[in-house]
This record gives structure tokens, sequence and C-alpha cells, in this order.
């Protein structure tokens, strides 16, 4: 019954209006109900800053903020968004500064071709908001949904360990982290 | 001024500078060409055979092109009749093989033409299936759900061939290709030295398929203009995608146009154009609009190559004390039904150990699969690691420390040629590499090294890697406001190219980076060799180096007359850059800025190219290798005329691992590579190329194995939640060593870090 289904194309495919908090500012998309999150920031959004690595939910290159919680965009379908608050790599150095993890990334040589590089830093951003970088064990684990083929994990957690130690000799420190 | 014989005077290992691009990447600005889009853009979905081989009997496309948002369904019965790109490597086999090879050699285009793949198949030609997961039809559609909700319902039907597809090296139906590239290697006589052998391994290996799995999921966009092509697309080889494209649509290769300044990774996966690529141009002309087609995950297993399954025997034969006197060496990997790879597996046998009597064999069996490609260190890392093995089991057998057994059949000379070595840090691989990582503490006695409830196996492998260096070209421009723009066609896969190679150019140009731009990833630049083989870094930097030297000759050039300039009749030898200025090197203070002259000239901008080569040296080596087996006359004639064997990288890995011994889990807890790669330009990037490499080696060692099913030759784990490769809590604490010295044989002293971290 499920193939006959599929095999009868739908005539009138349903378009929603959503309305999203994208980095702060609001955004309104009328979109096809399967439109992903993913795929709403980078087709209609203009963001492409937030990849596409497996569209299967496997590698975290898709990694966003859902109301301060990392998601995997490409899992997340944009019509459930609605009134929901969306944070993308574009979103951490909108003033013109990179975020102290964009620097330290970029210091410690944590990427090679760059393209998981989004999804790790918005892992990692989630990640030191959660109090989950106490040690390279702890960084290492946490951070292992987000894949890098290119093979940079010891510069990510370098990087990560750099930004967590700052944070904490500050006493709490950056208030963007 | 530094001239290119300078590179031994300049240190091995140079400052660790940040990612030129790190910023744009990190901020999510970089673009890949999924990133790419166009008005009027469209998007495109693959439809793939679900039977490995056989005819497709009928192709419904009538609901797929009734859906919403459809705007064509293309299959072989309405796709353009297309032309076969460049078939390169086929002219290497047989006799007249032999011939164009020794033609190519002294052209000086033998590291192009050996490692060259063809191009593939064109797509949708005919009705007949060779691999599961062939493109039978391309839906495009205004959206890519529609593209892909459409597709969906295309309805194929085959016929399948009456016979099982050809699945299995085994399989006695299979077509063998014995000696492919005409490259098997032979000294001495290896079967008179097994046979006088005190001790005799004979061991056999297997490794499996393994997939590229570059994050970036490969895109192409491809937009005409009346009959020219851009293309964006993701690859390691712009060039070679534009002569593939030209070729296909029968364009002159100045009307394609192909952009690649991104790319998000590929290790090798982009060394040739694969059908999709054509996929997209094809669509993009029917439809009349630029057209976006991005491969999904499952795709990427069938649509862009992989690392080849072997089967592996090697025989070792040694003297009691642990000498070789023999190494063979055979290997059969397997290829596509009708096209080609190169994969040389135990060709690399031949130059690892002083030996006197050596035979490799390579074979490839053709099987209904999608066509394997190069997967970094192709080749080298099957065969590496089945040598190295087989060493291991040699050591044992002997009783010896396997380090000191290496260090006994050590190559003092290249083994093939005689000649002796252009460079050779591996004896400083071995000291340095132990040290750091404690060799000594190895106890040889099995089970006996224990971490609480853990096992302990220390082990170490060595590598010579071979780099190919093809030719390139670059241009090197100044403007009036001293501002330099370097410029080729290369890539940067994130191996760091744009960040050296701006390095390289402010350092001969005396500018800071800041005033260098260094532009690539575009058929409109300079010609450039893919980013493959580890040998972009050497041919670029060469042509960069010449372009540089030669546009600082153009502007004594221009002041050769002028007496308003210090720099008046000066050579280059005479001179320096600094600052932003020529200046005369007995003289520092007197010079001028690059500007200043432009500007008392009228000029606006002086330009300069730059090429390079495969170093002479590297072919004069493979004519003394060839020649080698009919006799050790020309070797000797070689050998006092002063030739050397250009050196490959070598390198050492020293790894422990822990093992659970209840469930038999294999954790790797510590990793150092010492390695000799010659000239490193930049010593974080190059760390992090090693590093890199060693996550990959350890993927292959312990996690990833392409599966495909038996009966169908469905790829039947295609998702990286069944394809697993290294995560963060995979990788241990690493270590690198760079050990040795600027190669002087090559123009910047580099001998390539790309691939040699993974093999060992």
């Amino acid at each position: 019954r499920l193939a006959t289904m599929s095999r009868d194309p739908p005539r009138h495919p349903p378009t929603l209006a959503v309305s999203l908090r994208v980095n702060g500012a609001p955004r309104e998309v009328e979109l096809d109900a399967r439109v992903t999150l993913l795929d709403a920031l980078r087709d209609h959004l203009g963001l492409t800053g937030t990849k596409k690595g497996c569209d299967q939910g496997t590698c975290g290159a898709c990694t966003v903020l859902l109301d301060g919680r990392r998601v995997l965009s490409c899992l997340t379908l944009a019509a459930t968004c609605d009134g929901r608050d969306v944070e993308t790599i574009e979103g951490l150095s909108a003033d013109g500064h990179l975020h102290p993890l964009q620097s330290a990334f970029a210091s410690c040589d944590a990427l090679q071709c760059g393209y998981c590089t989004p999804g790790q830093i918005m892992s990692a951003v989630a990640l030191l908001r959660e109090g989950r970088a106490g040690s390279d064990a702890e960084i290492r684990e946490y951070m292992s949904g987000n894949l890098c083929r290119c093979g940079a994990y010891a510069g990510i957690v370098a990087a990560i360990r750099e930004v967590a130690a700052a944070t904490a000799s500050e006493g709490g420190g950056d208030a963007r982290l | 001024m530094s001239s290119p014989d300078r590179a031994g005077a300049l240190p091995l290992v140079g400052p660790s500078e940040d990612r030129i691009d790190g910023p744009a990447k990190v901020a999510g600005a970089a673009l890949y060409p999924s990133d790419v889009h166009l008005p009027r853009l469209a998007h495109a979905a693959l439809v793939r055979s679900t039977i490995a081989s056989g005819r497709i009997r009928r192709i419904g496309t009538e609901a797929a092109g009734q859906a919403p948002g459809v705007v064509a369904v293309i299959t072989h019965t309405n796709a353009p009749r297309l032309a076969r790109g460049p078939t390169g490597q086929r002219f290497m086999r047989g006799p007249v093989g032999q011939l164009v090879l020794m033609t190519a050699l002294h052209r000086h285009s033998v590291g192009q033409l050996m490692m060259t793949t063809p191009s593939p198949v064109s797509p949708l030609q005919d009705d007949r299936i060779l691999h599961y997961g062939q493109p039978v039809a391309v839906v495009v559609a205004e959206s890519g759900e529609q593209a892909v909700a459409a597709a969906r319902l295309v309805e194929v039907e085959y016929d399948p061939d009456p016979e099982p597809p050809l699945l299995e090296l085994d399989d006695p139906r299979a077509e063998v290709l014995t000696n492919p590239w005409m490259l098997d290697m032979a000294r001495g006589n290896v079967g008179a030295g097994l046979a006088a052998a005190e001790v005799r391994i004979d061991a056999s290996y297997a490794t499996p398929d393994e997939t590229n799995n570059p994050l970036g999921l490969f895109a192409t966009v491809a937009a005409w203009d009346g009959d020219r092509l851009i293309v964006h697309d993701a690859t390691q080889w712009p060039y070679g995608v534009r002569e593939t494209l030209a070729r296909v649509f029968e364009l002159p290769e100045d009307h394609v146009r192909v952009l690649a300044p991104f790319v998000g990774g590929a290790f090798g996966a982009g060394l040739r154009a694969w059908p999709h690529v054509i996929l997209a141009a094809v669509a993009a002309r029917l439809v009349g609009r630029p057209v976006k087609l991005g491969l999904t995950r499952a795709e990427m297993f069938t649509s862009v190559g992989h690392r080849p399954r072997t089967r592996q025997r090697v025989r070792l034969g040694a003297t009691r004390r642990g000498e070789l006197v023999a190494i063979d060496h055979e290997a059969t990997s397997s290829t596509a039904r009708e096209d080609d790879n190169v994969e040389l597996v135990a060709f690399g046998a031949a130059k690892a150990y002083a030996c006197p009597n050596v035979a490799t064999h390579d074979r490839q069996v053709r099987l209904h699969i999608p066509c394997p490609g190069f997967m970094r260190a192709p080749g080298e890392a099957q065969g590496n690691f089945a040598l190295e093995s087989a060493m291991d089991e040699l050591a044992y057998a002997l009783g010896l420390d396997p380090l000191e057994l290496r260090r006994r059949n050590d190559a003092a000379v290249e083994p093939q040629s005689g000649l002796p070595w252009s460079s050779r840090g591996l004896h400083e691989c071995y000291r340095q590499g132990a040290e750091r990582f404690g060799w000594s503490r190895r106890s040889p006695e099995p089970r006996s090294m224990r971490d609480g409830r853990m096992l302990v196996g220390f082990g170490m492998a060595e590598v010579a890697f071979q780099f190919f260096q093809g030719p390139c070209a670059a241009r090197a421009s100044i403007d009036r406001d001293g501002r330099a723009y370097v410029r080729s066609a290369a890539t940067d896969i994130g191996t760091g190219t744009r960040t050296v190679m701006t390095r390289l150019s402010a350092d001969l140009l005396g500018l800071s980076v800041g005033r260098v731009r260094f532009e690539l990833g575009d058929t409109e630049l300079p010609m450039a060799p893919w980013a493959g083989g580890s040998g972009l870094t050497g041919a670029l930097g060469a042509a960069v180096h010449q372009a540089c030297m030669r546009l600082v000759q153009c502007f004594l050039d221009l002041v050769k007359n002028d007496d308003e300039s210090p720099l008046k009749g000066c050579t280059l030898e005479q001179v320096t850059t600094a600052g932003g200025r020529i200046v005369r090197a007995d003289h520092p203070a007197r010079g001028e800025a690059f500007g200043d002259i432009l500007a008392r000239h009228g000029l606006e901008e002086l330009s300069a190219d730059g090429e390079s080569g495969t170093p002479a040296a590297m072919l004069v080596q493979g004519i003394v290798s060839s020649a080698a087996r009919f006799g050790r006359v020309v070797p000797a004639v070689a050998r006092k005329m002063g030739a050397r064997a250009p050196a490959p990288a070598f390198a050492v890995k020293f790894v422990e691992v822990h093992v659970d011994p209840d469930l038999g889990t294999v954790r790797v807890t510590r990793v150092v590579s010492a390695v000799d790669a010659g000239r490193i330009l930049n010593e974080k990037l190059a760390r992090s190329q090693i590093l890199g490499g060693t996550v990959g080696g350890i993927g292959m060692a312990l996690l990833e194995e392409t599966l495909t099913d038996p009966g169908t030759g469905r790829i039947a784990n295609a998702t990286l939640g069944d394809y697993l490769i290294p995560v963060n809590a995979d990788v241990p604490e690493m270590d690198v060593i760079f050990v040795g010295e600027p190669d002087p044989l090559t123009p910047i002293g580099t001998k390539g870090v790309g691939e040699i971290g993974l093999v060992g």
C-alpha cells in the first residue's frame, strides 16, 4: 500500500509560512513542507556556512543551535522550527569579530578543508555552554558526533581546551560563549 | 638573489603560520561548489541502477515528468550522444605502450601520463548496466525536494544478465589484467634467491574496499552560455575536468571553465571527472538553465571512486642474520568492467630494501563494480601494509627486533637503479622516532606488556613514498600599489596550498604576506597539475619560484638604461628583495619600490610566467631502472656520470595499541611519526597533513570497510553511520618529527607530505 502511495505524484505539495529568528533577526519564509532546516538556511536564506555532509544525521556538519541546543539541521524539518531561535556559524561573528572559538580553530589549525568546521564550532559552542570541556577525554567524547575526514581532531581538541581554559581563568569570561 | 639551487641553504622546517583561509573557513564564508547559487538555478537528482549487470528493458518517466516542479527527465533514450573523454593510460599497455612510455619519458611528461586516469565512460549512452548504482536517469526540477521526490517515480525495469554479476576477485569468469601498466619491477633472480634463502616467509594478505568519503558531498553546478560551459565542481584537478568536458561535448578547451576555489576534501576522489559532472552539464544544456547536481552520501560510495580491495602474497627470503636475499610481491586489485584506474600495489616493494633479487607483480580483475579511483596513498597504503607485515613475520621468525631487521636491510642506494639517493633521512627517522616513542622499552614476548587489564603492543613500520610531480605553470604580477598577484589553476583541498604559496611568493618578492594574493582553483589561470600524488607543492612551488624570479628580472630589464634608478644595469645576482623594494645586494640602502618603477615608466602592472616540469632526475632514474633489468651497464654509466635517484619521502611510524584480552578490541593509544619529507614549508600545516594522514591510517587499519552485497553488488553500508571513519574519541596522542634535509633535486627542496602520513 505504501509503494502504491509513493507512486502517486502529489499534485499540490503543501507550502507553509515559517517564521524563524535566525542569528537574532526575524526571517519569514514560504517553504515546501519537506524542506529541512538545513536546506531552508542554505537555499532559502542564503546562509551557506552550515554544511550538508550526509543529510542523514550521521556526520554533524549541519549542526546549528535551536533554542540554544545543538541539533542536526538535516534531520529537523524547517516547519517544526516556527517561532524558534536558530543560531548558525554566521551568527557567531555577526559583529565582524571572530568568536573566541573561531579564532582558536584558526590558530590551532583545527581544520583543513574546512567543510566540517562550522558544525564543529557550533558543537563546541554548545559544549562549552554545557560545561562539557573539563578534560581532553571529555572534549573528545562530546565532540565525537562531528566527523572530520581530514583528521584535524588533535587541533579541534586543542582549540576547545584553549578557549575553555581562558574562560575558566576569566571566571565566566566572554559573555558570548 | 635566491635561485632554485639555493633551496639547500634554506632551513629544513619553515615557520608555523596560520592557514591564510582559516578565518574565512571558521566564519562559514568559504564558498564550496555546493554553496554556489545562480539565478534560475534548477536542481538535479539521480536515479541509479539497482542491479549490477544487465540491460534496461523499459524506463517509465511519465509519472516523474508530471510531478510538481519537474523540468526534465533524462534517460539513455533522450540524452544527447556524447564523445568519450581522454583515455590516457590505455596507451600504457602492450609493446606499443612501452614505446609510448619511453617516448613520454623523454618528453618529460611521464608523471602526468603514468598517473593520469582516463575520463569516465560517458553516461546515459545505452541501456547496458555495468555496476550497481550506475546513473540511469537524471531528474531536473525547480527545487531539490521536487527532484528527489520525482526521481522516486521513475520506473526502471531490468533484464539482469543470466549469469550472476562478477563481484569477487577470485571469480574464474572475470578478466584478469596482468602487469596492466608495464610497471612490474624485477632485478636479480627471485626464484633462485628464494630457493637459496635460509629463512623464508610466505604470507597472504587481504585489504577490503574503502571509500574516500570526504565530508563535502561532491556537487557540480553547470551553466551554459551559448557553446561555452562554466562548471563549479568539487575537483582536485580543474584542468583535468576541463579536458574531459571539452572532449565529451566536442568543444575547444577554452570554451570550458572549471572553478574550484574551495573543495570540501576529496582524498583522491577529485582526481578525475566523474559521470555526474558530465550529467550536470548535459542537464543544464537540455533545460537551458544552470543546474546543480549534488551527490547524496550513498552516491558518494558508487559515483566518485574508492580504494579497491586487494589480495596479496609476499614471499621473503633471508639469511639467518636477517639479510634479505629475495622479495616477491604479488598483488591483485579490482577494477571496473569498462573503465580504468591506476593502482600500483606491489610496485613500491622494489625500492623498499637493499635486496639482490626482487620481483613485483600487479594484476587487476575486471568486476561489475563502480570504478575504483585514487584514495589517499593509492596502492602504497595496501602494498606497504602487506610488505611491512611480512617483514614483521620475518623479524619474529629470526628472533630479531623489527627495527633492527629493517636497519640491516637499509637501502643505502636506490636499489632498483643502483644510483645514490638525492636525500635520505630514514636513519634519522629510525633514531629520533624510536627515541621519542621509547621503542627500547618494547618486550618482544607476546602478551608480556600490560597496562592494568589491557595488553599493550608496540609496532613499527617504514615507508618510502614516491611523489609524482607533473608539469605546472604560474603567473606573478605586481601592480603600481606594490601588491602582488600570483595565479595558478591548482586547488587547495585543505592541504594549505594557498597558504604556503602566498608565503613563498611573499618571501621571493620581498613583500609582506598581506601584500600578496594567491589565486587558484580556476581554469582561466595558468595550467596546474592535480592536487595529488603528494607532488603539487613541489610542482607549483617551482613554477611560482620561477615566475617570481622572472618578474624581478622584468623590473631589472625595465631600469636597465634608467639613469634615475639606483638599480640601473644590475643583474638578478646583484640584487635582493625586501620591504617591497628591489635593493642592491652590496648596498641594501640603494634600491627602489616596485610601484615607483612602474609609475616612472607609465605602467600599471608587470607580469611574468613560470613553469616547472617533472624533474629531469626522475626521468633519468626511470630510464636507468627500466634498463637495469637488462644488465648493469646502464646503471654503472649513469653512476659514473653523477646521476642521483630522486628520493621519495621516507617515514617510520611507531604505534602503541591496547588490546582488551577478553573482548579483543583494539585501541590505538599513541603514535609517533618520524618523517623525512625534504623541506617543510610551514611546520603547522605540514604537521596537520601527517596527523590527518595518520587518522586516515587508523581508520583503514581498524574501522573502514565498504561492504558489497554478494548477490547484487549493492553497497550495504553506504552511510557514515554504517561505514565507520575515525571520530574524535578514536584518535590518540600523536607526535610528528620532521627530519632529513631539503632535497637538492627538487627546486624548492620539498618531497611531499600529503599522503605519507597514512602509510605505515
